[in-house]
């Protein structure tokens, strides 16, 4: 573990034994929004420290159920959703991060990392320093003071995520954090999450459309299904780690593609056809 | 200096000597339209009362913008965190302001006299109104994905609103801000020039009784320098503020 992600530990983690259990538990989740069935009865369980990646055809209700676990959304009465095996509010208790950076332009990197860090109340300098101490290990250090539009798109995304890093709560949600970025600074930026995610040790459950980005950064993938989106397969992922980029050719990466790929097909089919009906 | 500002120059160089060329050889008398050297000879004469009337009319001017930017900035925040009051208030407030101001000038000499308050007044009202439509606009025109982010960090309506939509909204309050300015100064000088005894307007006013018409432009001179000035303030301020874009 590196000084910084120490000194983050120090500062910021509120000192409980991890353990082999559920961090997240979702049962029998559903939402409706007037008509249309989003989800239907998702059951999937995350436990701590835990890569969970997620995929599954356009419009299978993986925004929903994200937003749910972020706690800006309800689910319908019926399923609950278990944060540390309670049901509470999550809104404040999950690191969000959505598609887009969303970074302010009126705020430096630093001060764009801080961001949420202020929101909790947490005195601005001493963010600062944390966040100074950090830059070097998202790939941002002499850029602390540059503000986000003289940025390019990976650094950005960096930025994002060392501010959701910052928000320091035990579940990460990324949704498509790198759907934007061309395929070499995406492949890179792969590497790079992994590298930050084994430091920092956080649970993540990850959204994205790339079945080989899912493979590869995944303890586990689990594919969702067409709309209502319910969850139609899991599959751990006994992929040695570190994990480098030679791993995308063998053939144990290849037999989980295929498996991944006849899944994720037939649900693509499936919302094709409605559309086309 | 920028190519922009040198064009600017040149051109209006180039304006008052056309003008001052035109005036002296077709002989137009100085009722119609006088020269500009005469125009800045009058106003060097008269720079005494003039400085005078103009600090009146800059004071009303400046006090009744400071309030009513104010006033329109709390209002706007206030009914953007109140959707409610928001969606029963804002009709009304569009509907007032599509009269145009001048006709309530009048009003507010009644209520108000005809010394410095009513101009104050006036220029306030018209002030706080763009200021306010403007800073709504801006406080409500954010990334809802934004907003989202936000809540998500576990900020309420006050720290979206601190952190979010303020910020969000100073290119459109700044743009409301400097458009306000040169409105003040004209709001400042008609109310005058409707009842008072003093500042530009009833300068203008009085000279126009007199037909004294040198007189007349030199005040217009000093107030377009004024206004000139306002707005130079204002534009270098929303650089500042802005500094983003």
């Amino acid at each position: 573990m590196t000084d910084a992600a120490d000194q983050l530990d120090q500062l910021l983690t509120v000192g409980e034994a991890p353990a082999a259990r559920a961090k997240l538990q979702l049962n029998g989740v559903s939402r409706r929004f007037g008509a249309v069935q989003a989800l239907a009865k998702v059951d999937l369980g995350i436990a701590e420290g835990e890569f969970v990646t997620l995929i599954g055809p356009s419009g299978c209700g993986k925004s929903t159920l994200f937003n749910i676990v972020a706690g800006l959304l309800e689910a319908d009465t019926g399923g609950e959703v278990l944060l540390d095996g309670a049901a509470t509010s999550l809104l404040g208790k999950v690191a969000f991060m959505p598609q887009r950076d969303l970074l302010l332009p009126w705020r430096n990197v630093l001060d764009n990392a801080i961001l949420a860090a202020e929101v909790e109340g947490r005195p601005k300098r001493a963010a600062r320093e944390t966040a100074r101490a950090m830059a070097a290990d998202f790939g941002l250090k002499g850029f602390e003071d540059h503000y986000p539009q003289q940025l390019s798109g990976g650094m950005r995304q960096r930025v994002a995520l060392m501010r959701t890093f910052m928000f320091d709560r035990d579940l990460m949600l990324l949704d498509e954090p790198f759907g934007a970025l061309d395929a070499l600074t995406r492949a890179m930026m792969q590497r790079w999450l992994l590298d930050i995610w084994s430091r920092y040790r956080r649970t993540i459950l990850f959204i994205t459309h790339d079945i080989d980005e899912a493979i590869f950064l995944g303890d586990r993938v689990v594919v969702m299904s067409a709309r209502p989106g319910s969850i139609k397969l899991e599959r751990r992922v006994e992929l040695p780690r570190p994990r480098d980029p030679a791993l995308l050719t063998t053939p144990a990466f290849n037999a989980i593609k295929r498996e991944l790929l006849d899944a994720v097909e037939e649900e693509s089919m499936k919302t094709f056809a409605a559309g086309a009906a | 200096m920028n190519a922009a500002l040198a064009r600017g120059l040149g051109g209006g160089v180039l304006l008052l000597v056309l003008w001052e060329a035109v005036v002296r050889l077709a002989a137009i008398p100085p009722w119609i339209l006088p020269p500009p050297s005469g125009i800045v000879a009058t106003t060097w004469s008269a720079r005494g009362p003039l400085l005078d009337a103009g600090a009146m009319t800059l004071f009303e001017a400046v006090t009744g913008y400071g309030i009513g930017a104010v006033l329109g900035l709390v209002l706007a925040m206030l009914l953007a965190l109140a959707t409610p009051v928001r969606k029963l208030v804002l009709p009304m407030v569009v509907v007032v302001n599509s009269v145009p101001v001048a006709a309530y000038a009048p009003l507010a000499l009644l209520w108000f006299g005809t010394g410095a308050l009513s101009k104050v007044v006036m220029v306030a009202f018209i002030v706080g109104f763009t200021v306010f439509l403007n800073a709504l606009d801006g406080l409500l025109r954010v990334d809802p994905a934004a907003v989202a982010l936000l809540r998500s960090f576990g900020a309420g309506p006050l720290g979206v609103l601190w952190r979010l939509r303020l910020p969000t909204a100073l290119p459109a309050i700044m743009v409301g801000m400097r458009v306000s300015t040169v409105r003040s100064m004209i709001v400042a000088i008609v109310t005058e020039m409707l009842g008072s005894q003093k500042g530009l307007g009833w300068t203008i006013f009085e000279a126009v009784l007199q037909i004294d018409f040198l007189r007349v432009w030199a005040a217009i001179l000093v107030a377009s320098l004024i206004s000139l000035g306002c707005f130079a303030a204002v534009s270098a301020l929303e650089r500042r503020v802005v500094f983003w874009r």
